[in-house]
């Protein structure tokens, strides 16, 4: 009896990693072996495309990155200014529309679909798409503002506002996102608090202030973070509207190592480069996974 | 009374009207566009036979000139996202199942989870140079099992957590009277778990379909002729030529059409999994 107990025992255990084993080969095989390999491959010289040969290094690449790379903190300058600017506009106008619209929507299904349709669309279809209307000669929206009598604006050749320009495409592509997520959020509560909240006359937008956005703060924190999780992976809008310029003032640290990488082969530094930006962003995934380890 | 509700009511269509618009419109712009000649591609006009002369200019180069191009990324995209969905699908329902119904004692559940949950969290683009060094040392560059590799670790995180989800929400009750019937875990599995959950299998399939059709850093990087994507091949398409407006508009619609549809038909999942199963919209 008590050997049969064992065998079952250990048969359990079996099983249960039956299930989850090969998830967790593969990703060892694909994200920890890969990053191991990156490690150990920052600390050379590698210039691979003079066909040059490794040469150990030490932390020099580091020491390079942190003291004398002024292309990499111009890079993380604009990717926190992307990720900022776009996630806090994002929120503002899901919030604003999601407040507004939350009662009743003639005709919900059909203006669900038409949102979903930015955020499905391949991020570099979208980037194509609009680089045709950022053209700053025959862009669309040049030859519109031309067309009603307005100086033309230099959407993608201009420092100045080339970065804004692709925070207004990602606003474009992601505040539907937040629009749907937050109206979802917003319908999901119970009735009977605003019922309450009426009965202690508390006007619409006191309703809105004082019950609704404390009640779902932990959903919205969530989105926040989930968003400018996803945002600091921006590759496919530079690289399709305007390929890091002008002047570098829009290019985002994936294309850097993406370039450096993959472009001038400079493999040493590019998997530098990839650790300390893996590094910048763990310290931002922690807190989303925080909140979104639940009760599993 | 009744004029304030009016106002109100205006108001709100006003603000949804345009937000609509705003939405809609470059896509509406690119399907017209797609149907204009080179030269009218860059004027401004959007209404066919009152501001344009409609012409197929754009779709014949397309089905013409570009058509061998266009066809071998479209089979590669659609066996690439295929085939890497249904290998996610599986690894994830087991994953998911045994993080829902097994309790693991050294290494628990929850960092498990979340474990998995973070490779989905950092840039993809830090694995890039070692995943791209590993394909070339396996010779697999430019072949699908390079992309659909990859595709799966953008993907199997997010599958894994969603079945998680989905399995938990199944009451337990069911599997539990068919294993005292004799059933093993695995038949449970097999038979009850899975039938049962079908919906959820089906939205994690056309997520990751979604994800995989639309990848395109990996996708550039990993592959450039025999085994190129349709959103590689765009790319390579158009930055050589300049930006001849009609053919941008016209690969851009087809690139966006395959998941557009796919989400239209599960709309109801897709903000749940975007946001990890925190928002069920």
């Amino acid at each position: 009896m008590e050997k049969r107990e064992k065998r079952t025992y250990s048969l359990k255990f079996l099983r249960k990693w039956f299930f989850i084993l090969p998830t967790i080969i593969f990703f060892i095989g694909m994200v920890v072996f890969p990053m191991i390999w990156s490690l150990s491959l920052s600390f050379y010289n590698w210039k691979a495309a003079t066909g040059g040969a490794k040469i150990f290094i030490g932390l020099r690449n580091f020491y390079t990155i942190f003291t004398k790379d002024l292309r990499f903190w111009g890079d993380l300058r604009f990717t926190l200014f992307y990720v900022g600017m776009a996630v806090f506009i994002e929120l503002l106008l899901g919030l604003g529309l999601a407040s507004l619209l939350s009662k009743k929507i003639p005709f919900r299904n059909f203006f669900r679909v038409i949102y979903l349709l930015p955020m499905t669309a391949p991020p570099i279809a979208v980037a194509f798409l609009w680089r045709m209307f950022l053209q700053p000669d025959v862009g669309i929206i040049n030859q519109f503002l031309q067309r009603i009598n307005l100086p033309s604006v230099k959407w993608t050749t201009e420092v100045s506002i080339a970065p804004w320009a692709l925070v207004m495409v990602d606003v474009w592509e992601w505040t539907p996102f937040m629009f749907l997520a937050l109206l979802a959020a917003f319908q999901s509560l119970p009735q009977e608090v605003y019922d309450a909240a009426a009965v202690d006359g508390a006007s619409s937008l006191q309703a809105f202030v004082y019950v609704t956005v404390p009640m779902v703060l932990p959903i919205i924190v969530t989105l926040v973070l989930l968003r400018a999780i996803d945002a600091f992976k921006l590759f496919e809008l530079v690289f399709g509207i305007t390929g890091g310029g002008p002047g570098g003032s829009t290019e985002s640290l994936s294309y850097y190592i993406y370039t450096t990488g993959l472009s001038y082969f400079d493999i040493g530094y590019s998997c530098a480069l990839s650790w300390v930006f893996l590094i910048i962003v763990l310290f931002i995934a922690i807190f989303v996974l925080r909140l979104l380890r639940r009760e599993v | 009374m009744n004029i304030k509700h009016i106002g109100k009511n205006l108001g709100i269509w006003i603000i949804l009207v345009v937000f609509t618009l705003w939405t809609i419109f470059p896509l509406v712009w690119a399907v017209a566009t797609s149907f204009k000649t080179m030269t009218e591609s860059y004027t401004l006009s959007l209404i066919p036979y009152l501001q344009f002369k409609p012409s197929w200019y754009a779709w014949n180069e397309i089905w013409g000139r570009m058509f061998a191009r266009v066809s071998k990324s479209l089979i590669n995209s659609i066996v690439v996202a295929g085939l890497s969905s249904l290998f996610v699908l599986i690894l994830g329902c087991l994953a998911g199942y045994a993080l829902s119904r097994f309790v693991f004692e050294k290494w628990k559940n929850k960092d498990i989870a979340t474990w998995i949950l973070s490779l989905r969290m950092f840039p993809p683009v830090v694995v890039l140079i070692p995943i791209f060094l590993m394909m070339r040392t396996l010779r697999l560059l430019d072949t699908w099992r390079a992309i659909i590799l990859v595709h799966m670790l953008y993907n199997l995180p997010l599958a894994v957590w969603l079945m998680m989800d989905f399995f938990n929400e199944l009451p337990e009750d069911i599997e539990e009277s068919a294993l005292i019937d004799g059933c093993s875990r695995f038949g449970a599995f097999v038979r009850i778990s899975i039938p049962l959950s079908s919906s959820g299998l089906v939205a994690v399939y056309i997520l990751s379909f979604i994800f995989s059709w639309s990848e395109f850093l990996f996708a550039v990087s990993l592959s450039y002729n025999r085994a190129i994507t349709f959103p590689a091949m765009i790319a390579g398409a158009l930055s050589v030529k300049g930006l001849d407006f009609a053919r941008v508009s016209a690969l851009t619609l087809l690139a966006i059409t395959p998941p557009m549809v796919l989400a239209v038909l599960m709309s109801k999942y897709l903000i749940r999994g975007l946001t990890f199963g925190a928002v069920k919209g």
